[in-house]
């Protein structure tokens, strides 16, 4: 007998969160006339790949019982250094932004390897320092790239798909893949759903933590620079807030912050929710303020609606 | 032979007394930290520990302590809350704004209702609802910011008569020459301290936060615990509001902005674990002292603003760490 | 109520846009953050309130709500749906030229308003309408030194780092600080992100460590009261000149009052109108110069009847 919930909750049918993002496409495909329109379309394609991207390395960082609240932090210092760097030619500026993820998630995932230290807790220093560190590179200057190539970039498109779509469609893909079907990622979701276990079965859980921060660390830094290629330009408070619009996200998308439990096709259904939230409500003129309620009150309801949903699957079985 | 026996107690007595002492040390980890931190910001900056300087610094901290308190039961029952930043601001301004349409009286009880409302919501939301607590109040951060702005359309308020309002006690005032803060603080502080040591709701907080299965089978009605710490976040938001509005006369629409990590810094300084079940307002106060001294000693030294973020990067890490590595006996984890 | 008439003006605006093309301008703008500060929320409804008495304007308003990429989201945004013009309130200087460029490449001109974007974008834009933050910054210089008469030693409480308008307002100050007023002595500089309440810490700090502070210039006069407030709680209000920026009401009847020796007023509603004028008389074709600043004169108590007290 197939019944709506277990339609919805579909064992690997299809998640909620899609649910979701297909009923309001629908709605505001009704309300504006703009929406649908294949240039808005890849717009907010490209407007979620900066949280897009950052949410991948979340969602892996997240399934291994740690978070990450840095990210915006270092998203804002590898945009910094990408556009910054520019004299030294765009090839070194990128590849040291993109250098200063994979170092600072290396930091950051050997301190909570090495000290224990709460995720929590390193990331949240992280968060205030490496702000600090933007600032004394920067010394509070916004950067401007003179060589309009690099924003060039930002805007290109390959027939009507802009670039930087792709990019976070194929790495999506990619991140997917990995997750499904490694052994890190299998070992990623063995960590985080049950350490002293997986320390049993003999996997080196620091490791494959110390690897997840790199992971979002690298992903913080791409998301940055493809930022920068965007606006052409850095400025040292770029990334402010992002962290929690990303957590909110991946969350959205069904990845437990307990560990253990998460998929990347939830975290692209919940990129896109809050992506086409915030474009619509735009398209319909809704007043700022009124926007953050509506997101507050839509968070909470999807909320609600998934965990209607997962009780009915999970009856008895406690997570 | 009695004098020698009496001379043989006497060195146990000091023996048990030093070995105390030790354990006394090191389950105060944090504490140790912070002495070290006060003296060696004293050797840089001779107002560092000055009557006056000192009294600031508490005085400044105070706001973010009245509502690290509330947060601090809310983190032992087991639950986080981030919406306490927006809460600040809403309550914030909605006193400030409504003493002049109906006098301070009203509208301090009006907004005590209203922020306990919030909080009502909150409790609901995670406690019967039983939804993750970090999204709801990351929801209700948002969602709250955006009333703020509806009520008052985005403007500042303030209050016209400043220098005749009963209201400045709160923020300004001083009682035996303690500033009227930092008294609410302790106040708060002591109260929520010894409620949470010394009586069953306590203790059915701490069970609730430690292990909710438990609890539930040993008959603790789990909801109505985790609602329960809501009200007490929201009503020392609500206090901490008081003395916001008072000290400035004024609101911002995001006064409260980054409230809610700075609370949460403070009370992870302390000590107090983020998986629930353990913690006390003790060690709040303590990080939250932590936080606000290193602040003020990097501003005394004359570090710009940047130097203050990369300091206070290494400074939580290594607080929290010290204290991890004390108590576990070893430096660094064992495992690969 | 208000999310109603958005609905309904919104569904007014599809229509009117298809119906009288010719006729009406479709104008959108997108702003720094608005809430954050009494000012930004005045200029919108100013704003608003001088495109319905143009009766053929419809306007497509817009929040950036102080993130760069939103704000280029929106310019995006605006590009696909082909307004008329586009006015932009830069969250940041720099960032936003490509934005602009890409506006300027679909023929859709854009007028800057309120605070600058760098040089390399002026080719882009059509015209910059607002006050010159750098000038205010020296003005306030000059206030000092008159009241200081030439010497003393005083602090700075400053906008938000990384934002061009605190930027500006600092630089302007210092400069002509140590230009004109080599003995006054500017010897620390805080930022309190546009916020009182921190201003009042900042400041409390500050009076700790200085036993002799003879001047506050603070970026804003939400951020002078706040300075203000502290001085008064440690009873040294009398010995310190105040001097801000944008004059708020607060800072109005403190200067009234003579706790505040003066500020430069900024109307907000004489911006958002410089800035709705400038994009209408380049869409229809006249010649605009480049750069439009409007008056913000100094203000104190020698010449403060000659002001309206600020709404905000």
């Amino acid at each position: 007998m197939i019944n709506m919930k277990d339609f919805l909750k579909g064992s690997g049918f299809i998640q909620p969160i899609w649910v979701f993002v297909i009923a309001i496409t629908v709605f505001f495909s009704f309300m504006s006339e703009y929406f649908l329109s294949v240039g808005n379309l890849s717009n907010i394609l490209v407007q979620t790949s900066t949280i897009g991207l950052i949410a991948l390395g979340m969602t892996y960082v997240m399934i291994n019982g740690n978070i990450d609240l840095s990210v915006g932090a270092v998203l804002g210092l590898a945009a910094s250094l990408s556009v910054g760097l520019q004299d030294y030619g765009i090839t070194i500026a990128v590849i040291a932004a993109l250098a200063s993820g994979l170092v600072l998630g290396a930091i950051n995932g050997l301190i909570v390897w090495k000290t224990g230290v709460n995720a929590f807790i390193v990331t949240l220093g992280a968060m205030i320092g490496v702000r600090g560190l933007i600032f004394v590179y920067t010394e509070e200057q916004s950067f401007y790239a003179t060589n309009f190539a690099f924003s060039d970039f930002g805007a290109a498109s390959i027939g009507p798909f802009p670039v930087l779509a792709i990019i976070f469609l194929v790495c999506t893909l990619v991140m997917h893949l990995v997750l499904k079907k490694t052994g890190h990622g299998r070992n990623t979701f063995a960590v985080g759903g049950n350490p002293e276990a997986a320390l049993d079965a003999g996997i080196r859980i620091g490791r494959h933590m110390m690897i997840n921060f790199i992971i979002v660390g690298f992903f913080a830094a791409l998301a940055g620079v493809l930022l920068a290629t965007q606006m052409g330009a850095a400025t040292p408070n770029l990334g402010r807030d992002y962290e929690l619009w990303t957590i909110t996200a991946v969350v959205l998308g069904g990845t437990k912050l307990t560990g253990g439990y998460g998929s990347i096709t939830g975290t692209l259904g919940g990129v896109l929710a809050i992506g086409i939230l915030r474009n619509g409500m735009n398209l319909m003129q809704v007043p700022a303020f009124y926007v953050l309620v509506i997101l507050g009150a839509i968070l909470i309801s999807v909320l609600i609606i998934d965990q209607r949903l997962n009780v009915h699957a999970s009856k008895g079985v406690s997570i | 032979m009695a004098s020698v026996e009496q001379g043989k107690q006497a060195i146990m007595l000091n023996k048990k007394y030093k070995a105390g002492l030790l354990n006394f040390l090191s389950a105060q980890g944090i504490l140790v930290f912070f002495l070290i931190c006060m003296f060696a910001f004293s050797l840089f900056s001779e107002q560092f520990l000055s009557q006056s300087n000192i009294m600031t610094v508490v005085r400044q901290a105070s706001i973010i302590g009245i509502i690290a308190v509330g947060v601090t039961v809310v983190i032992i029952g087991g639950n986080l809350d981030l919406s306490v930043g927006s809460m600040l601001s809403f309550s914030t301004v909605l006193v400030v704004d409504l003493h002049d349409k109906i006098g301070p009286a009203g509208a301090i009880i009006l907004m005590f209702v209203l922020t306990l409302l919030i909080g009502a919501v909150n409790g609901f939301l995670i406690g019967f609802m039983r939804l993750n607590s970090l999204i709801v109040t990351l929801a209700m951060l948002s969602a709250i910011q955006g009333l703020v702005l509806i009520y008052s359309g985005g403007k500042n308020v303030d209050i016209a008569n400043q220098s005749d309002t009963w209201f400045a006690f709160f923020g300004r005032g001083y009682v035996l020459g303690i500033a009227v803060p930092v008294i609410l603080f302790a106040l708060l502080a002591i109260i929520v301290q010894v409620v949470m040591s010394y009586t069953s709701y306590g203790r059915r907080i701490f069970a609730v936060g430690g292990n909710p299965a438990a609890a539930v089978y040993s008959g603790i009605r789990k909801n109505w615990c985790v609602f329960s710490t809501y009200l007490i976040s929201a009503f020392c938001v609500a206090c901490a509001a008081l003395v916001l509005g008072s000290r400035v006369m004024g609101s911002q629409n995001n006064v409260g902005q980054g409230y809610e990590l700075l609370v949460l810094a403070g009370i992870i300084l302390g000590g107090t674990s983020l998986l629930g079940g353990a913690g006390s307002v003790w060690k709040t106060i303590i990080g939250v002292l932590i936080l606000g001294f290193i602040q003020n000693g990097l501003l005394l030294l004359g570090y710009p603003y940047y130097t203050q973020w990369l300091v206070t990067w290494v400074i939580i890490i290594l607080a929290v760490w010290l204290d991890l590595a004390n108590k576990r006996k070893r430096l660094f984890t064992t495992h690969s | 109520m208000i999310y109603k008439t958005a609905l309904a003006t919104s569904v007014m605006i599809l229509s009117a846009g298809l119906a009288q093309a010719e006729e009406s301008y479709r104008i959108g703008i997108t702003q720094n953050n608005v809430g954050v500060d009494s000012y930004q929320t005045t200029y919108e409804s100013a704003f608003e309130a001088a495109a319905d008495k143009h009766g053929n304007v419809d306007v497509v308003v817009l929040d950036a709500g102080g993130d760069v990429a939103r704000q280029i989201g929106q310019v995006r945004n605006l590009i696909q749906q082909r307004v008329d013009a586009i006015i932009i309130w830069p969250t940041n200087g720099q960032a936003v030229i490509p934005a602009i460029r890409q506006a300027h490449k679909a023929g859709i001109p854009v007028v800057v308003t309120n605070s600058k974007i760098a040089e390399a974008g002026l080719d882009y834009i059509a015209a910059f309408s607002g006050p010159d933050n750098v000038q205010q910054g020296a003005s306030s210089a000059e206030m000092m030194c008159e009241a200081l008469d030439g010497e003393g030693q005083i602090v700075q409480i400053a906008g938000q780092p990384g934002y061009t308008t605190a930027m500006e307002r600092s630089k302007g100050f210092e400069d002509k600080l140590a230009e004109a007023c080599p003995g006054v002595e500017l010897v620390e500089t805080q930022p309190a992100d546009w916020n009182r309440e921190k201003a009042q810490r900042v400041m409390e700090n500050f009076l700790t460590k200085y036993d002799d502070i003879d001047g506050v210039y603070a970026g804003d006069d939400n951020m002078g009261v706040g300075a203000l407030n502290a001085a008064k709680s440690a009873g040294r209000a009398d010995e310190i000149v105040f001097i801000g920026a944008t004059n708020f009401a607060v800072g109005y009847e403190a200067i009234e009052r003579g706790e505040y020796y003066g500020s430069i007023y900024q109307s907000p509603v004489d911006d958002a109108e410089a800035a709705l004028q400038t994009a209408l008389d380049v869409l229809a074709g006249e010649e605009v110069p480049k750069m439009n600043f409007f008056e913000t004169p100094k203000i104190t108590a020698d010449n403060l009847a000659e002001f309206d007290k600020p709404v905000f």
